[in-house]
């Protein structure tokens, strides 16, 4: 072990002199290095926009929802009160749910509508104010399926009302929300709409564990914890990780087949070395180690060069906002780059075995080629 | 009571598969006693080098035995014969075979390294070695700053570090001029049978050949002892 170190470091010592192997050995390294600087920036990108995704979803929305387990009413009875009572880390707001339209500019847009009890005035959500062109402030005529019965026959209800706020959206939500005091919901939901209570984590709770302390629920309440309802939303951005990520390991793989065959020059270089070294008394299996090693060390060398560039210009990029985003049609100012502990130890460990797994055949041919071959080639 | 240090027996070798096969070695014997320095000679390819790989457990017999030191060799492991080799053999060849990324001290302790030695051991062996040889004041150089025969003393002085008991030399002189070939010559001789070593030398050199212990002649048709 002592020597297979020692011939190591020599040889690697003797990658920096201009040879021809050694120049190619240089540019290996230097594109293996490139390589895992391009997935680490790749990976803090995708990671970037996750937490800011993750972040529009904890400040946007609820972080779980209890339900009726069946029908659309909630069990009667103080069991809430009790609930907020025993979790003063959680807040609870009751709501109806049902559906309707918005009517603004002529045009009517579908909604989900909230009855909020305790809200004071319209609000209408990021969604609805895109697609109809509201802000604070708009007239809107609401309209409810439950019709009214008029001269010319049953017609939809229809409230009249004025726009207070533009509220963050709910991720899950197709459909654009406007949300309604008590009274206004009353009129346009008579027979009253779905029932729900909206759970939040107060402080720095993790939203993702907001049921998980909750315990035994009332008989007939069922509860959506926060992966439930963001799972299409996460389980894309999860997908999305991973292929654009394995994409990128493309370039890793490419510098990796650059390293095999810059192995396999340098064990033909180096074939009388192996046959001394096996002459003096060393095993065919130390030969291979020695350039399975060899493959290990580069890959170590290059993995950790390319794993602190790019964590140093994810984080600077991060840091200088580097590279802005027109406002208005995206939901962050710049591109967010977050390199995390996890994504640089992932780089840097496939960096190192992709240039272990290029050095194999190399280490294999140089451990198989015949001590004579080596020596009378010399 | 002299013991053999070297037994050859019918040993047969040969290169390549059907009509391009060469038989290069054809029921080859030999005998070296302990302490014993024998040259063998002959015309190129007649097998001298192959003879010398066999008996160095480099390479293995189509057929026939090879004995070191009372034990049969020529059916062991790999993994024995390596140690074998690094134990009790010793080589020095015609091209020097130094490792270039290595100083001439570091190539010479390189055996002792391979064994597991550790390294400042080895170093102040490889240092005796260099001075034994006469080059000591190039301890630090790389090989390819000597000269001709400054390499090969090198090499006969990693030959030695591991102080083995049967030297293999093959054509240690032939890249040298006549006065480097004989001062190198007569260094191995004097090491040889100072420390009471073996050694079987293959050589062109006729004048060299007669000053060994005894000369095995090598042809197509067999050897011939002299």
């Amino acid at each position: 072990m002592r020597a297979l170190a020692f011939i190591l470091g020599r040889y690697l010592l003797g990658l920096s002199r201009r040879t021809h192997v050694a120049v190619v050995s240089g540019i290996s390294l230097v594109a293996l290095g490139l390589g895992a600087m391009a997935l680490v920036l790749t990976l803090a990108l995708l990671e970037g926009f996750q937490a800011t995704i993750r972040r529009q979803l904890r400040e946007g929305g609820p972080h779980a929802v209890l339900v009726p387990a069946r029908g659309d009413k909630l069990p009667p009875g103080p069991w809430l009160e009790a609930l907020a009572q025993k979790h003063p880390e959680l807040s609870f707001r009751r709501l109806e749910r049902g559906s309707g339209w918005v009517v603004a500019y002529g045009e009517a847009v579908p909604v989900l509508v909230e009855v909020v009890p305790g809200l004071a005035a319209v609000e209408v959500d990021r969604v609805l104010a895109a697609r109809a062109a509201l802000a604070a402030g708009a007239e809107v005529a609401l309209l409810s399926p439950a019709p009214v019965l008029s001269p010319l026959g049953p017609v939809p209800r229809r409230v009249s009302a004025r726009v207070s706020r533009v509220v963050p959206g709910l991720a899950r939500a197709e459909k654009g929300t406007v949300r309604v005091p008590e009274a206004l919901g009353r009129e346009l939901l008579p027979q009253g709409g779905r029932e729900e209570v909206q759970v939040f984590c107060l402080g720095d709770g993790d939203p993702q564990n907001a049921t998980a302390h909750l315990g035994p629920l009332p008989e007939g309440v069922a509860v959506w914890s926060f992966q439930q309802l963001h799972r299409p939303l996460l389980a894309a951005l999860s997908l999305e990780r991973l292929l654009i990520g394995m994409g990128v390991s493309l370039i890793l793989v490419v510098a990796a087949l650059n390293l095999l065959c810059n192995l396999t020059m340098l064990a033909a270089e180096k074939r009388a070395d192996c046959a001394i070294l096996q002459a003096m008394g060393w095993p065919k299996g130390r030969v291979a180690a020695l350039f399975r090693a060899l493959g290990l060390a580069m890959g170590g060398l290059a993995g950790l060069g390319g794993t602190l560039l790019g964590w140093l210009l994810a984080s600077l990029l991060d840091r200088t906002r580097a590279i802005p985003l027109p406002k208005g049609v995206f939901a962050t100012s710049h591109v967010p780059f977050l390199p995390t502990v996890p994504s640089l130890f992932l780089v840097f460990g496939v960096t190192v075995i992709a240039a272990y797994a290029a050095a194999l055949l190399p280490a294999r041919a140089a451990a198989q080629r015949g001590v004579l071959e080596g020596l009378r080639g010399e | 009571m002299s013991r053999f240090a070297v037994q050859a027996k019918e040993l047969w070798k040969g290169y390549g598969e059907g009509e391009r096969r060469v038989q290069v070695l054809r029921g080859f014997s030999l005998e070296v006693q302990e302490g014993e320095l024998v040259a063998i000679v002959g015309p190129s390819g007649v097998g001298k080098s192959t003879l010398l790989y066999l008996l160095g457990l480099l390479d293995k017999p189509d057929a026939g035995e090879v004995w070191l030191f009372g034990q049969k060799v020529s059916e062991l492991s790999p993994e024995e014969r390596a140690t074998l080799r690094n134990r009790k053999l010793g080589f020095v060849f015609q091209a020097h075979l130094l490792l270039a990324d290595f100083t001439v001290e570091e190539n010479v302790a390189m055996p002792l390294l391979l064994r597991g030695e550790r390294k400042a051991v080895a170093l102040a062996r490889a240092g005796e070695l260099l001075e034994q040889v006469g080059i000591a004041h190039r301890r630090g150089h790389f090989p390819h700053e000597l000269s001709g025969g400054e390499q090969q003393r090198a090499a006969v002085a990693r030959a030695l570090a591991c102080q083995p008991q049967l030297l293999l030399l093959d054509e240690p002189t032939g890249n040298l001029d006549s006065q480097a070939a004989e001062r190198l010559f007569g260094l191995l001789q004097e090491l040889v049978l100072s420390q009471g070593l073996t050694g079987v030398i293959v050589t062109h050199n006729e004048a060299l050949a007669r000053r060994c212990h005894r000369v095995v002649h090598l042809g197509p048709s067999g050897e011939t002892p002299c």
